[in-house]
């Protein structure tokens, strides 16, 4: 066996498991602290990638409404201005409605959610494959290259740094000040946080918010891989298996869960995909989050379920 | 002679024992040491403060949950640990603290399931209906009836219990336990929030159930004049273990029990 | 005025458990059957048949059985898209292999299957509930859709990748294949779906959909009282698979004639069947016909209003359409999530005080 093909492979892997986590993470945000399965979560990805491509291309609305395009700075943080306004709508709209509805119904919910953003997304912006160029590093990393023989690429390390940042700032955030609290609060019992005087709808805001900022990252860091298509929404479902190894409220587990199906994925496809035809992406980290689930159904990191009667 | 006769002579007329039993939970000790007989054909009751353990007792009795230590022997068959549907087919029904009934289904539907251990035709005859299926469903649906009739719910027949007021529900999920025709019913606070009258009739309908079919009840309850008045036999639990053990009359004497009631301070 | 009940009484409870206890209903049931059996085919052409009966009797029988499983019994499942392939493949197989084997036994075989399949990959729910569960269901939409394209057994060794049925007769009369008379193709997808409504409709009735509704709405006590989950849950797959693998074999077999995997049985058809019963009412059998209806004549209302009528084009048209769906599910949810069965019910009920007010 190769070894440094396998590190490549592995590498990879991690790689691609850094990206399933950034979707995951999403996930994991708005299901600590609502409760809900946010089915719209690859969605709200791809709708962020949509607004920022229109925000930078030249027949985009912006330009043909205002007359110019922005500059990549100001692009991003308008498009994160748009995935709160979204996030606003969708509590104002959706979610006020459905309080205290049982979790199968808000789930439901929300895959009518993912439906109408994807629909409202093609009307406005088109389904055609967009390049996204923001000026993030393209191309393999000279260095390892050189140095290692490994061939990884620089967007994916940046990728994997982003995911880093973004991990510490949210767990610090749900940990150390008031409206983190706050959103576990509401996370464990909508009516209890409601009678203490948590204020439920800004909360919603406030997380899908955050939910819809994560989003927009992943789409950038997708978006540029592999242009904004609709196959973008698709990695939601990616994520499922992902939230399954890594338990459904742990951020840390949105990761570990992401670095381990990327590299399962990668490693299955590699060594055991010949033997049956290749193309096992497709359901090989389903049937291993599902081998997960018949051991340990409350997956690594998540909270052990205790039946009250 | 038959082995349920064997085992009931085995008995000397003891329904359930259960011995030097613990459960824990992590850290938390719920059960200590617990050790009490309860006779054929009695009501006994368990009582105690609040986290004394007691709804943990009855969860051990019909097996939800599984004690770390000691035996528990029903109708003279001692075992580790019981299983919650082998419990329920040797005869043991009971109530919850916090109602468990199927709120998408009708009162009947409801008292219905308490008779599904005993409906035997399978999914073809079911899905024919017509015959064997339907037969026996009838003579269910001639039982449910009666419980009904009983506990006086007819007019409630088909409403979904999850319109029904507290206290209705709670008489209907005792229907649901009766219609198991149950050797032992365990009511987990079968009187919780309710009025003077409602009590009065819950105490009757215990008393009555009693009195009728013969069926040892085991019931735990906070009212003590309630307790004091139906019971035969009386279990008090405190911290996990047990403090009491005897008639109404003796118990009520009992200083360890009116200290843990009034709060004395424990070290 | 018209729908009352005075003067019906019940004197046993074979007449209190009927289907329909009231009269009117009764009646109501009979004259919508004739109509369906002996009115509907004098006016039926093909593109009636294909784009609106068969469509909308098929997804009917699908909707029937994902509600067991998730209406009835309360398992999540995402899975209905590949449960319907392996219905579609068992019949291919079926057909191809035993092609003098009677149509209404192809179906029923491969509704037979495909019900082994469904408890295969209905264990894991004896571990898991809920969303997981929902995913233990992918898995098996996905592997199975990755089976049937890269397994070259299952479609017969054919380059195309496709499967295709060939002609059959049933009783003389030609029912698949090219030049099937639409009445005949109709009137088949009709007698089996209103047997199996029938069926469905027995079987929750009993002892068997008291448990499924136990273990629907707590699973726990439904323990304590005595009812087995391995068995009902089990055999609520087993029988909701049944009925999904029925639909399936009618939607290659008799509706499409043709069909590829990833197509025809993707992600978005178990979707599409989920919302049928959303919109139709969880736990409820007619609501399965209302749901489908519902989401097949909205599609082509609004491709006629828009194609045609406002000469959109096809593919804004569709994507409008995807709009709508979700928004519907959303509407739905928060106004009536029983449904339209419900919506049905309250119109009853208030028939019944019609003309007074209360």
């Amino acid at each position: 066996m190769d070894l440094l093909f396998l590190t490549e492979v592995v590498l990879s892997g991690l790689m691609t498991g850094v990206m399933y986590s950034l979707v995951a993470l999403g996930f994991v945000l708005i299901f600590k602290a609502s409760g809900i399965f946010n089915f719209a979560q690859g969605v709200l990805a791809l709708f962020a990638a949509l607004a920022l491509y229109d925000f930078l291309a030249p027949e985009g609305w912006f330009n043909q409404l205002f007359g110019f395009t922005l500059p990549v700075p100001l692009a991003i943080i308008a498009t994160a201005g748009v995935m709160v306004v979204v996030a606003w709508l969708i509590e104002r709209l959706v979610l006020r409605h459905l309080v205290n509805q049982e979790g199968i119904i808000l789930f439901m919910a929300t895959i009518g959610l993912a439906y109408v953003l994807e629909g409202t997304g093609d009307l406005l912006f088109g389904s055609d494959v967009k390049p996204l160029d923001i000026g993030l590093p393209r191309g393999a990393s000279d260095q390892l290259l050189d140095q290692y023989g490994l061939y990884i690429e620089k967007l994916e390390i940046v990728a994997a740094v982003t995911a880093a940042l973004l991990v510490t700032v949210l767990a610090i955030f749900f940990q150390k000040t008031r409206i983190g609290r706050a959103l576990r609060a509401v996370a464990d019992d909508h009516q209890a946080a409601l009678s203490v005087g948590i204020s439920l709808r800004t909360i919603w805001v406030i997380v899908w918010a955050v939910a819809g900022i994560v989003a927009l990252v992943a789409g950038i860091m997708w978006g540029s891989k592999s242009g904004v298509q609709f196959s973008l929404s698709l990695i939601a479902l990616k994520a499922l298996p992902v939230l399954i190894l890594g338990g459904f409220t742990s951020v840390p587990g949105a990761i570990v869960g992401g670095l381990i199906i990327g590299v399962g994925e990668k490693l299955a496809e590699i060594y055991i995909g010949p033997f049956v035809g290749g193309a096992i992406e497709n359901w090989f980290a389903y049937m291993l989050a599902l081998a997960f689930l018949l051991f340990r159904p409350q997956g690594l990191f998540g909270e052990k379920i205790i039946e009250r009667v | 002679m038959s082995e349920s006769a064997r085992n009931l002579a085995k008995t000397n007329g003891v329904m359930l024992s259960v011995e030097q039993i613990s459960l824990s939970f992590g850290g938390v000790q719920a059960l200590k040491d617990v050790s009490f007989e309860i006779r054929e054909g009695e009501i006994g009751a368990i009582i105690g403060p609040n986290g004394a353990g007691k709804s943990s007792m009855l969860n051990v009795i019909n097996g939800f949950y599984h004690p770390q230590k000691g035996l528990i022997t029903y109708r003279g068959v001692a075992r580790k640990q019981m299983r919650p549907h082998e419990a329920a087919r040797q005869g043991i029904a009971r109530t919850f603290q916090n109602i468990a009934l199927f709120k998408g289904m009708s009162t009947l539907d409801n008292i219905m399931t308490g008779r599904n251990t005993m409906m035997r035709r399978g999914l073809l005859w079911q899905a024919l209906r017509a015959g064997p299926a339907l037969k026996e469903e009838l003579a269910h649906r001639e039982k449910v009836e009666q419980v009904i009739d009983f506990l006086e719910i007819q007019h409630i027949r088909k409403t979904p219990v999850g319109r029904l007021p507290y206290g209705l529900q709670k008489r209907v999920e005792l229907g649901r336990a009766l219609a198991a025709e149950p050797t032992m019913l365990l009511l987990d606070e079968p009187m919780a929030g309710m009025n003077v009258e409602e009590k009065e009739d819950m105490s009757r309908f215990i008393l009555d159930v009693n009195q009728e079919f013969g069926t040892t009840i085991v019931l735990i309850e906070h009212d003590m004049g309630v307790v004091m008045d139906i019971s035969d036999h009386v279990v008090v639990l405190d911290y996990g273990r047990k403090i009491g053990d005897g008639t109404p009359a003796e118990v009520r004497g009992n200083r360890d029990v009116i200290d843990a009631y009034l709060g004395v301070s424990h070290d | 005025m018209l729908y009352r009940e005075t003067g019906q009484f019940k004197s046993s409870y074979t007449a209190d458990q009927a289907i329909f206890p009231i009269a009117q209903d009764r009646w109501g049931l009979l004259a919508t059957l004739a109509i369906a059996v002996f009115v509907v085919p004098l006016v039926i052409d093909d593109y009636l048949v294909n784009a609106v009966l068969l469509p909308f009797l098929i997804f009917s029988l699908a909707a029937l059985g994902l509600n067991i499983l998730t209406g009835y019994c309360g398992q999540l499942s995402l899975g209905t898209g590949a449960f319907m392939a392996v219905g579609a493949y068992a019949t291919y197989k079926l057909v191809t292999a035993f092609p003098d084997l009677n149509l209404i036994i192809v179906v029923l075989l491969s509704g037979a299957v495909t019900a082994a399949v469904g408890v295969l990959f209905g264990l894991p729910s004896l571990r898991i509930k809920g969303f997981y569960l929902a995913v233990a269901t992918l898995a098996a939409q996905f592997f199975l859709i990755w089976l049937f394209y890269k397994v070259p057994w299952f479609n017969n060794y054919n380059m195309t990748g496709q499967i295709t049925m060939p002609t059959e007769y049933l009783f003389g009369i030609q029912v698949t294949g090219p030049g099937a008379a639409p009445t005949a193709r109709y009137l088949f997808c009709l007698g089996i779906v209103v047997v199996f409504a029938l069926v469905a409709k027995n079987i929750v009735r009993g002892r068997v959909g008291r448990e499924w509704m136990a273990i629907r709405d707590m699973d726990i006590a439904a323990e304590i009282i005595g009812i087995k989950p391995l068995q009902a849950k089990l055999s609520a797959f087993a029988v909701s698979s049944f009925y999904v693998g029925m639909a399936g074999s009618l939607y290659f077999g008799v509706w499409l004639g043709a069909a590829e995997p990833g197509e025809a049985f993707g992600i978005d058809r178990s979707f599409l069947v989920l919302f049928m019963i959303i919109i139709g009412g969880l736990g409820s059998i007619v609501g399965n016909f209302f749901g489908a209806a519902f989401l097949i004549l909205l599609p082509l209302l609004l491709k006629n209003l828009m194609v045609d009528g406002l000469a959109m084009e096809v593919v804004t048209a569709k994507h409008i359409e995807i709009v709508a769906m979700g928004t519907l599910i959303i509407f739905f949810l928060i106004v009536e999530p029983h449904g339209l069965a419900r919506l049905w019910q309250i119109t009853k009920e208030k028939l019944r005080l019609w003309p007074f007010p209360h």
